[in-house]
């Protein structure tokens, strides 16, 4: 009796820990370390390399077809 | 500098949205944890891809209807544009379900064939411009596969998934929107500029891709385009 | 338009299957040999599952082999003489109606050569019917469509079934689904919408088929 007392109790305790709901994982760490702002500066540069190229590409055209 | 105000405005948003798509405030949710910022870049590619076909039907039509070239030339040019953002759009959609959805293509999801389909159709498309010769029947015919596919795809995209309710995509079936509650209010103020700059950037490649091949064609037909 | 240019056209195209008959003996060895190898490879029974694919990529591919000789058969001297004789939207209705009814006998065949070589696992039989019919309607209004688009590129049949592929796909999917169900022997009303959807794409198919026509139709 005592061991199913004890095992329903256990199975209880189970069960809250289950209720419990964790907070989900976030990059918490990368945020407070500061160093999300480094990944957002690669990926500004990368798409502002990009970007320039197209701006040049643009002119380039707007030459070529002013000589027409 | 006069028109290059979008242009502008297109590079702003884009920036905007990578900057703050990594450090502005998200909800956090299980199983999405970080990679719910995958809205702000995965989801515009497919709002830039539509855009674009939309754009190349619309030409298609007016094609049609006077055979003017230079309606084909567009037409054609933002069938590639949008081929240029389909792909892009499957290939981070894949990683993104790999880690969420536990594998890269979902059997059973119509938005993924709907997609599926769109992809080969403009595939297609391209095949068979490369396979007739001469201009003007290349212009007629890929124009005709062009407005006909683009109807059976989309027509299928906006059905299908309301007849089969087990889409894992948001806002179909039993899965509830971004906008309902899994997008706060934070979140659409970085979503809305990076949709908005995405189809500003792909229209933009569209213009030039157009005024290149309008050049070219000048050049080897020695003509004005009407 | 003239309803008895339409059926001129249509007796045209019944003459020349039964003076050659060799276009639809063809189609329908086709059906037979594919459906014998499946019953080769599938000597232990099979799934319904494997039977709905197995079924609807013989029909498919049979359809695109008897709706490729809708044009590709057309000789240049002949179709100018059609130009001449007759409207586009009469030319391609009576090519749409042939290929339908063409299709419904492929149809009728396939299912023949399935339940005698394999099985025929389908419960809801009407159901099944509904499905063929309006699948294979949706199939010869596309197809018809895509062989004249091919005949123009000179390289057809690899051509033709690059093009129908992906036009088929929705058509494909909902009637594979149906099909299912019949296989399932599911009630009649679960199936009703698809079979909404299915009937709708059909008209879409048509309406498209006949207003597209005209621009493929002049060199």
């Amino acid at each position: 009796m005592k061991k199913l007392i004890s095992l329903a109790f256990l199975l209880l305790l189970t069960v809250s820990g289950f209720a419990q709901t964790e907070e989900p994982k976030m990059a918490d760490t990368m945020r407070s370390e500061g160093k999300i702002y480094v990944v957002v500066l690669v990926l500004s540069v990368v798409f502002a390399c990009l970007a320039t190229y197209l701006i040049i590409i643009d002119r380039k055209l707007k030459k070529l077809e002013d000589k027409k | 500098m006069k028109n290059w105000w979008w242009k502008i405005l297109a590079i702003v948003m884009v920036l905007y949205s990578i900057g703050m798509g990594f450090l502005g405030n998200v909800p956090r949710l299980n199983i999405l944890n970080e990679t719910i910022r995958n809205l702000y870049f995965h989801v515009p590619l497919w709002f830039a891809m539509l855009v674009q076909m939309g754009i190349s039907w619309v030409f298609a039509l007016m094609y049609l209807n006077g055979y003017k070239i230079k309606y084909d030339i567009l037409s054609s040019r933002a069938a590639i544009v949008g081929g240029m953002f389909a792909l892009p759009g499957v290939i981070t959609g894949s990683i993104w379900a790999t880690y969420t959805w536990g594998k890269p293509w979902v059997a059973d999801d119509p938005k993924l064939q709907g997609v599926m389909a769109a992809m080969i159709v403009y595939f297609v498309y391209y095949l068979l411009r490369a396979l007739i010769p001469d201009t003007q029947t290349k212009a007629r015919i890929s124009a005709v596969y062009n407005i006909f596919a683009f109807i059976m795809t989309f027509v299928f995209i906006m059905i299908y998934p309301r007849l089969a309710p087990n889409s894992l995509h948001p806002g179909n079936g039993g899965n509830p929107a971004f906008g309902k509650y899994d997008m706060d209010n934070g979140m659409r103020m970085v979503f809305y500029p990076a949709c908005i700059g995405w189809i500003l950037m792909s229209v933009w490649l569209l213009n030039v891709l157009n005024r290149m091949k309008k050049l070219q064609y000048k050049l080897d037909n020695d003509e004005e385009i009407n | 338009m003239n309803s008895a240019n339409i059926i001129a056209l249509l007796k045209k195209e019944f003459l020349l299957e039964f003076r050659q008959k060799t276009s639809l003996a063809s189609i329908l060895l086709y059906v037979l040999s594919i459906v014998f190898i499946s019953f080769l490879s599938f000597k232990n029974g099979i799934k319904p599952d494997v039977w709905c694919a197995l079924f609807w990529i013989v029909l498919f591919f049979a359809a695109i082999n008897a709706a490729s000789k809708s044009f590709f058969t057309e000789s240049k001297a002949r179709s100018i003489y059609n130009y001449s004789l007759y409207h586009p939207t009469e030319f391609v209705i009576s090519k749409i109606i042939y290929n339908i009814i063409l299709l419904w006998v492929v149809c009728l065949c396939s299912v023949l050569c399935f339940s005698w070589l394999i099985n025929y696992p389908v419960q809801n039989s009407l159901l099944f019917l509904a499905v063929l019919l309006l699948g294979s309607t949706a199939l010869a209004g596309s197809l018809t469509l895509m062989s004249c688009i091919a005949s123009k590129t000179g390289n057809s049949y690899s051509v033709m079934s690059l093009l129908s592929m992906p036009v088929c796909i929705p058509v494909m999917l909902l009637s594979l689904r149906l099909t299912k169900n019949s296989i399932d022997g599911l009630e009649m009303s679960v199936s009703y919408k698809y079979l909404g959807g299915l009937f709708f794409i059909d008209v879409i198919i048509i309406t498209l088929s006949l207003f597209l026509f005209r621009y493929l139709w002049k060199e």
